[in-house]
This record gives C-alpha cells, sequence and structure tokens, in this order.
C-alpha cells in the first residue's frame, strides 16, 4: 500500500513518500517518516513488508554510519547504492529475505551530480532520472515520462512531484491522504512542505 | 570447532599472577604517553606522538580515534591491537544505536571495551590486547565530561586525570600534585600540555591535543596553538626557575651576612 | 570423523556436536573475521535473543496446521484470540484500558483474563493476538529490562523495551508468533507508547488500539481525544472506548481493566464491569449505553 515517488532535477534529487502505517483496514498512524536520510547527501525512501522495511532501513543506516567513523569519508551514492543492493540480494537467498523495494536519492559532491536509484526486493537496481514504487508508480511513471524535465529547478520539480500526488489522490481507490518529501542537494538534505 | 582442542596461553602461576597479562602491561609501558584531564565542563586528552620517519606520512600513525560522535579513545601500547580494539568498540557504538536507539554512553563503552580485553586473558588459542586506553566523552543529555580508563586485564575504572603509557608513572604523580576540580578549558589543556612535558622531551612537535567541549563537539590544537602554549610553560618555568634562584641567592646572603653578624657580636 | 563429508553431512555425530554449538551461543567466537574488517561494514544485528524452534521441517506450517480454528474449526490447539487493548498518552501521562473475555472459537473460555502485563513499576504491556505469546514474551521482556537496570544503574527506556520485543519478534516472523501490544510506560523523555506487533512493526505514537474490537473503540477515542484532557476525562475516555467495543464485539467483553501511568509508575484505576458500564456507568447514575442514554427521547414529530 505504500506509495514514494523520486525525481532528480538540476543539482537535486526529490523524494517522496506517504505517511500511513496500515494495519489491515486501519490506519495505525498518518505521521511515519519512511524517508531514511542515511548520510550527509543520502536518502532512502522504503516501502515493503511492514517489520522489514523499517529493520533494512536501521541496519542501512548505521552501517553507512560506521562506515563513515572507520573511514572519515562517507561513501558516495553509487558506492552506497551498490552495498545497500548487495545486502538486498544476500538476503534474498537467506532463510529469511527482506521484503524491501528502495529508491535512494543521493547527490555526489566529488562530481556535483545528484543520483537516483531503483532498487526492488529481488536486488534489481537501475539508475534512473525518476521512479516510483506501489501502486503509485501506474501512475505516476506515464505522467512523468510526459512532465519530467532532467533540468528543472527545485519549483518545477515540485511541481512535477504534486502532479504525481494529485494524479494518485485523483484516480487511487485507497489514496494515502500526506506525504512527506525531503529534498538532497549540494548543501544535504532538508525536509520540504508540500 | 578447532578451538575446544586450543590450550589457553593465559594460565595461573603458581603464585596467582597472569603472566601474560603483566606482560602485556610491559608492552603497554613500552607505548608512548597519554594524558586525559577532566575539567570543569571539558575534557582533554594529550598524547605524545612517535616522530615519524622523514618520509613517512604522519596522518596515518594515529593514536587518538574517535569511536562515535561523542566519544574519543586514546591508546598506549601495540598499535595494531589498538586498532583492532576501537574497531569492535565502533562497531558496538552504532549495534547500540541500532538497538536501544540511543547513543552509548561512556561508561558503557568502555564497560565493553573491558569487557573484550578480559575475554582475551580467559580465552583459548589467544593472547591478551597489549593496549591500555583513555576514553573520554560526554553522555547523552549531560553536561559532564568523563574519563575511563581500560587496562590488559579488563580492568576499568574512571578518573579525574590520568596517564598510561611511557612513564606514566611520572606523569600521574606530576597530576596528583597539580589537578584542582573544575578547571577551566584553558587551564586544563595547559595542565594537560604542562604533564606531556614532563615525559616528552622534544617539546610540542610531538605533542597531540584533542578537546571535547560539550556532546559531540571536539577540536583538535593546532600546531602553532601548542607551540605558543609549550612556550609560555617554559617562560613561566623559567620565571620560576629565577624565582627561586634570587630567593636562594636572597637566603644565601642573609645566612652569610648573619654568620658574619655572630662573631663580631 | 573430520572428514569434508562430515562437515556438510545433515545427519550423523558432526550435526549433533554443531546444533549444540549453536544453542549454546558463544556471542562473540573468537574467529577470523575478528581481525579484518569486512570491506567497511560490520556485523552490527547482533545482541538480539534467539531461541529453539520444534525440530520439525517447517515450524510454522506444523503449527498452522493445529492451530488454525478459521480454516479447520476441529483443529487440536485454539488459541485464544479476540480482544479489545488501547491506549493513549495526554498531558497527565498514558491511560490504558483493555477488556478480559478470552474467546476460543466461538467459545468464551474466561471473563477474567488480566491483559495488561505488568512488566515493571514503569512499564505496562497490553495484549492482543496469541496470549500464551504475549504472556510469555513480555514476562521475558521484564527480566531483560530488569537485567539492563542491574548492567546500566538506569531504567530502560521505553523505547528500548519495546525494541528489545520488536527485535525479539522480529527473529520468529513467519514462524507463527502472534502478538499486538502496546509497551507503555515513562522515562527520561516523558510518556512513551509503542506499538509493537509480531510482523515486526513497531511504532510510536500518541493513541493506538489494538485487537478484534478496535475498530469500534477507535471510533469513541478518536472522536474524544485531545492533548489537554484531565485525569478524569482521560480515564472516562479510556472507559468508554474499552466499553464500545464490548458492546459491540462479540470476541470483546466482560469487564474493563484501567491503568493510568505517570512520572512515578503505573497505577491501577479500576475494573469495571462492561454490562454495569451500561447501564448505570462507573458512578451508578448515568450508563453508557444508547438505550439509556436517549431513554424518553423519541425522533417522532407529529403535528402539533
Amino acid at each position: 500500500m505504500d506509495i514514494s515517488f523520486a525525481l532528480t532535477g538540476k543539482g537535486y534529487v526529490l523524494v517522496a513518500a506517504d505517511t500511513t502505517a496500515a494495519r489491515s483496514i486501519i490506519k495505525m498512524k498518518s505521521d511515519e517518516d519512511k524517508i531514511k536520510v542515511l548520510s550527509p547527501h543520502l536518502l532512502m525512501a522504503f516501502s515493503g513488508e511492514p517489520g522489514d522495511t523499517v529493520n533494512f532501513a536501521e541496519y542501512v543506516e548505521r552501517n553507512l554510519r560506521l562506515y563513515h567513523i572507520r573511514h572519515t569519508y562517507p561513501l558516495r551514492p553509487a558506492s552506497a547504492a551498490s552495498w545497500i543492493r548487495r545486502s538486498l540480494a544476500e538476503s534474498l537467498r537467506s532463510r529469511s529475505p527482506y521484503s524491501v523495494n528502495l529508491l535512494l536519492g543521493g547527490y555526489d559532491t566529488a562530481t556535483h551530480t545528484p543520483e537516483l536509484y531503483w532498487v526492488d526486493y529481488l536486488g534489481t537496481m537501475t539508475s534512473v532520472p525518476f521512479g516510483a514504487h506501489g501502486y503509485g508508480s501506474y501512475f505516476a511513471l506515464s505522467l512523468l515520462d510526459r512532465y519530467h524535465d532532467p533540468e528543472a529547478g527545485l519549483e518545477e520539480g515540485l511541481a512535477a512531484l504534486r502532479r504525481c500526488i494529485d494524479e494518485v489522490s485523483k484516480r487511487l481507490v485507497v489514496s494515502p491522504g500526506k506525504y512527506k518529501v525531503k529534498v538532497v542537494d549540494k548543501d544535504g538534505v532538508r525536509e520540504i512542505e508540500l | 570447532m578447532s578451538r575446544s582442542y586450543d590450550r589457553a596461553l593465559t594460565v595461573f602461576s603458581p603464585d596467582g599472577h597472569l603472566f601474560q597479562v603483566e606482560y602485556a602491561l610491559e608492552a603497554v609501558k613500552k607505548g608512548t604517553c597519554a594524558v586525559g584531564l577532566r575539567g570543569k565542563d571539558v575534557v582533554v586528552l594529550g598524547v605524545e606522538k612517535k616522530s615519524v620517519l622523514q618520509l613517512q606520512d604522519p596522518r596515518t600513525v594515529r593514536k587518538v580515534a574517535m569511536l562515535d560522535d561523542h566519544i574519543c579513545l586514546a591508546f598506549a601500547g601495540l598499535n595494531a591491537d589498538g586498532r583492532v580494539l576501537i574497531d569492535k568498540a565502533r562497531v558496538e557504538c552504532q549495534s547500540h544505536r541500532l538497538t536501544v536507539e540511543d547513543p552509548v554512553t561512556v561508561e558503557y563503552i568502555t564497560r565493553h571495551i573491558a569487557g573484550i580485553q578480559q575475554k582475551y586473558t580467559q580465552s583459548g588459542g589467544v593472547r591478551p590486547f597489549g593496549v591500555s586506553t583513555l576514553i573520554v566523552g560526554f553522555d547523552p543529555n549531560d553536561t559532564r565530561p568523563r574519563l575511563y580508563q581500560t587496562e590488559p586485564g579488563g580492568t576499568y575504572s574512571a578518573w579525574k586525570a590520568n596517564a598510561i603509557g611511557r612513564s606514566s608513572k611520572t606523569v600521574r604523580e606530576f597530576l596528583e600534585k597539580n589537578h584542582k576540580d573544575d578547571l577551566s578549558r584553558d587551564e586544563t589543556i595547559k595542565l594537560t600540555i604542562k604533564s606531556l612535558l614532563e615525559v616528552v622531551q622534544t617539546g610540542a612537535k610531538n605533542i597531540e591535543i584533542n578537546i571535547m567541549e560539550s556532546y559531540g563537539k571536539i577540536t583538535a590544537l593546532e600546531q602553532s596553538e601548542i607551540e605558543a602554549a609549550v612556550q609560555e610553560i617554559e617562560r613561566e618555568k623559567e620565571a620560576e626557575a629565577e624565582r627561586k634562584r634570587s630567593r636562594l641567592a636572597a637566603t644565601a646572603a642573609g645566612q652569610a651576612a648573619m654568620s658574619q653578624a655572630v662573631p663580631g657580636q | 570423523m573430520n572428514s569434508f563429508a562430515d562437515r556438510f553431512s545433515t545427519t550423523g555425530t558432526a550435526v549433533e556436536q554443531r546444533r549444540i554449538k549453536e544453542y549454546v551461543a558463544d556471542e562473540e567466537d573468537v574467529s577470523d573475521s575478528m581481525w579484518g574488517s569486512e570491506a567497511g561494514f560490520g556485523t552490527i544485528a547482533h545482541g538480539t535473543p534467539n531461541f529453539m524452534v520444534p525440530t520439525v521441517p517447517d515450524p510454522s506450517a506444523f503449527l498452522r496446521l493445529h492451530t488454525d480454528d478459521h480454516a479447520d474449526p476441529s483443529c487440536r490447539i485454539k488459541i485464544k484470540h479476540g480482544t479489545t487493548t488501547l491506549a493513549f498518552r495526554y498531558q497527565g501521562g498514558v491511560i490504558v484500558a483493555v477488556d478480559s473475555r478470552a474467546t476460543a472459537g466461538s467459545y468464551v473460555a474466561s471473563g477474567t483474563v488480566k491483559k495488561v502485563i505488568e512488566i515493571n513499576p514503569y512499564l505496562l504491556g497490553t495484549m492482543a493476538g496469541g496470549a500464551a505469546d504475549c504472556q510469555y514474551w513480555e514476562t521475558y521482556l521484564g527480566m531483560q529490562c530488569r537485567l539492563h537496570e542491574l548492567r546500566n544503574r538506569e531504567r530502560i527506556s521505553v523505547a528500548a523495551a519495546s525494541k528489545y520485543l520488536s527485535n525479539l519478534v522480529y527473529n520468529y516472523k513467519g514462524m507463527g508468533l502472534s502478538m499486538g501490544t502496546m509497551i507503555c510506560g515513562w522515562d527520561k523523555t516523558g510518556p512513551a507508547i509503542f506499538y509493537v506487533d509480531s510482523d515486526g512493526t513497531r511504532l510510536k505514537g500518541d493513541l493506538f488500539s489494538v485487537g478484534s474490537g478496535s475498530t469500534f473503540a477507535y471510533g469513541v477515542l478518536d472522536q474524544g481525544y485531545r492533548w489537554d484532557l484531565t485525569d478524569e476525562e482521560a480515564q472516562e475516555l479510556g472507559r468508554r472506548g474499552i466499553y464500545a467495543a464490548g458492546h459491540r464485539d462479540a470476541f470483546s467483553g466482560n469487564t474493563i481493566n484501567l491503568y493510568h501511568v505517570q512520572q512515578q509508575g503505573w497505577k491501577f484505576i479500576g475494573n469495571y464491569d462492561v454490562s454495569e458500564m451500561h447501564y448505570n456507568g462507573p458512578t451508578g447514575t448515568a450508563g453508557y449505553g444508547y438505550g439509556v442514554r436517549v431513554e424518553g427521547r423519541s425522533s417522532a414529530n407529529p403535528p402539533a
């Protein structure tokens, strides 16, 4: 039921995820943060099996922090994404695999490029200009094919994101109410009120 | 599996000593000196740096390491053993955050490190860590600076000020004489450098100072700042010696006058 | 004995030894990996408990076969299900209220179950789902909390306690545990509630209700909830929440147990009969029931 979107623009990546935590027909919580800040320039939106999601996200968070402390510098987005993908792929072949889908948004401070990776629970990883997970992807992908601009400024990017969210609210039967939006750019990570 | 066939290397001697642990302490005494000092709301770590070889990169020889945002560790003894211990402690810091959702307290990580060291005195096929450590930092949501020490045997204890490594006894005695409660930031730094100078003959260029002022706020003193402090200390020492000398001269003169006066009586 | 075949076989003495060694659970063995740094990443995920599971090929399938009263009403073991529990945080602390009915299938097995588990003087856990699972693991959690206290000279935080439980049940994910619990308490950060279930979900929040009657409880709770409730209002809201579920949900009812958590620890407020609440209310003057509330009122609108 979780819905998440992400898109790149000129020098930034926008990541959005809904904030509902549901159990059968009941919303247990409506302000759950499903986007983890992994390092000063790295964001991860996670969705999938309840329990697995938070557990995996926290595991990744602590490991990347450990890497940062051990080596003084954090992993760059591409390397972090590779490590995360591999963790998922290894877990897939274990006795109890993690069923978690991810959108990884990062800003590479060395090359000054925003990077976005789409990762699923099978360990598929691909670098994309925009991506989505959950039922939202059925609406948003075609929409972004039409409206995404890799050179869009932050305001334009947010407008495209708003289109996605509005479309889901309009057409999806069980659409979530609220979204949390975070952006990562050269200055790091911050949250944005839509 | 094979572990069960191994023999412990650390076994009691007939008079109740663990020689391997005592040898480890000897290894610590051979290591360069490290000093920790607790002030009113600051804690300072000072270490004696070995002079590196001419072509060596000094940045790759480190005796002080951050364990987490708020905890710093200095060790004396075998560098390689220290590195392994630091790594284990770093993993534990993150593991603690993962399972308890709180950062570790200084005492907790000290106890953990001491626990590892103890384990290596009671396991088969291993030798003890040849390092003593000084662990400084602040507990989460607390303003009191903390200083702990661990030893190869796995003992740990809290201190106001302490030294480990080469000539640590001299430094500790110096600290015992000169340490006062509630030192200010500058006084703490100065006393740290002063105590290190007791054993570091080469002066500022072989001293490294790290200051932790509050949770997560840590700074290293610049080489020039250390030099300035060392010079100031030397000037003071000079002045003190000068005063002593003149006082001695005065008393000598006084005595001479007295002794002259006596026969005149 | 130590041949290659022995090491990788699944029967025989070597396996037996291997299994024993696993059970002995040498937390951090002296292994090769301790010298290296695993390329900058650590095996951080230790420190969670591990216990034995039955030695059948698929423990969860085995359990399901004998306990699923929904699919097979004649199954051997009927696990006690059906509950309403609620907890909410407000200005004056935490209110915890639960019903006391235990059902096994359509049979009311007991009407006097204690569904609030007193973990320690500052922590409460509620019980929904498998009664045995909740009772056992929350008591076990109580032991671990006490050990934490002894080791760290400090009470465990609600966050840490709930996380311990959630990591624990997460280790058994897919093996048939069934729990939906709220860990409530007061620590350095003030009052706190965490919802933990056997999926491994753990949520921090202000207001939760769990169990088959939770929807009914939510209906009353959400409408009456404010942060600045007085203690009396809050206790009344808790009672009314459980009453509503006890009235509408066949699997909940009998009596209400009400607790209040404050800075100095939890306090048991009282046990209230649902029928008594329906007709007379807690003070014996105003019943909660619809019929009681609207007695004598009519929607008939005859011309004057």
